[in-house]
């Protein structure tokens, strides 16, 4: 059980970055970013049984409070960039480049 | 014993959220498909007896941060004509996927080393609110502090980020 929980988290993590690599809606994006978050997290659950350490439970709550954290700052983001362009496509929020 | 069964379904509901999340067009549909493979998560981590986790993912994850999607999803009010032409989707899905198997592979590679056999019997009280408590109120403490700091950075960031008024010092 433990390591196909380990496969589905490679699993997870891999869709999540096949969504960044593929989607062009900024909230999809978002999405995808949080579910390598949680790809992630599932490994350290399942790395913390294999184990029998709590280290790994602990990680897991850091990174979701990380995961909190650009939650709320990658949402505002978005706001701003929607009343700037009214557009949610990746390709057109190209600020940066001058 | 029913155990391994529930892990499964758990495990395809996941997949099938997170192939969702890629699929669907709109945004509302794909955060919806993304809340299912959350959900699915939160029992994957009961079943591998993380029970701390598990509450914390039902509240935190998909509680608060996916309502706050939802919301935002909802404030700005999406109409179909103003998603993105996303007419090379199937193009870059197949670069994708060719680019990341490699990677894949080495992950499956490795966790094909360990060489997992056997479950091991959870000792008593693992992934309690002590146990977990413990650890991180000990050797977990500095970082504990500095993400109390990040969210405080967040919490000002996110309020003067999307507090900035229209036509103001901007």
């Amino acid at each position: 059980m433990i390591e196909h929980a380990l496969y589905l988290s490679v699993a997870l993590f891999c869709l999540g970055v096949l969504g960044v690599i593929t989607r062009r809606n900024v909230f999809v994006v978002f999405m995808a970013i949080e579910l390598m978050l949680n790809g992630a997290n599932l490994g350290f659950i399942a790395f913390a049984r294999l184990h029998e350490s709590m280290d790994g439970h602990v990680l897991a709550l850091l990174v979701m409070a990380v995961a909190a954290a650009e939650a709320a700052l990658a949402l505002a983001v978005i706001i701003l960039l929607h009343k700037h362009k009214g557009k949610l496509d990746t390709n057109v929020f190209n600020l940066l480049r001058g | 014993m029913s155990q391994p069964l529930l892990f499964y379904a758990l495990s395809l509901l996941a997949i099938v959220g997170a192939v969702g999340l890629l699929m669907f067009k709109h945004p509302m549909n794909a955060a919806m498909s993304f809340a299912v493979t959350l959900i699915a998560l939160a029992g994957l981590y009961g079943l591998l007896s993380a029970t701390l986790v598990f509450a914390i993912q039902l509240i935190v994850y998909a509680g608060a941060i996916m309502s706050l999607i939802l919301f935002i999803i909802m404030f700005l009010n999406i109409q179909p004509d103003d998603l993105p032409d996303e007419s090379g989707y199937w193009y870059y899905l197949a670069g994708g996927a060719a680019a990341l198997t490699p990677l894949a592979l080495l992950l499956l590679y490795g966790i094909n080393s360990l060489s997992v056999t056997s479950t091991p019997e959870a000792p008593p009280g693992f992934g309690t609110i002590k146990e977990v408590g413990v650890v991180l109120f000990t050797d977990w403490l500095l970082p504990f502090e500095i993400v109390s700091i990040l969210l405080l950075v967040a919490l000002v960031g996110a309020v003067v980020l999307a507090g900035k008024r229209e036509g103001g010092n901007d």
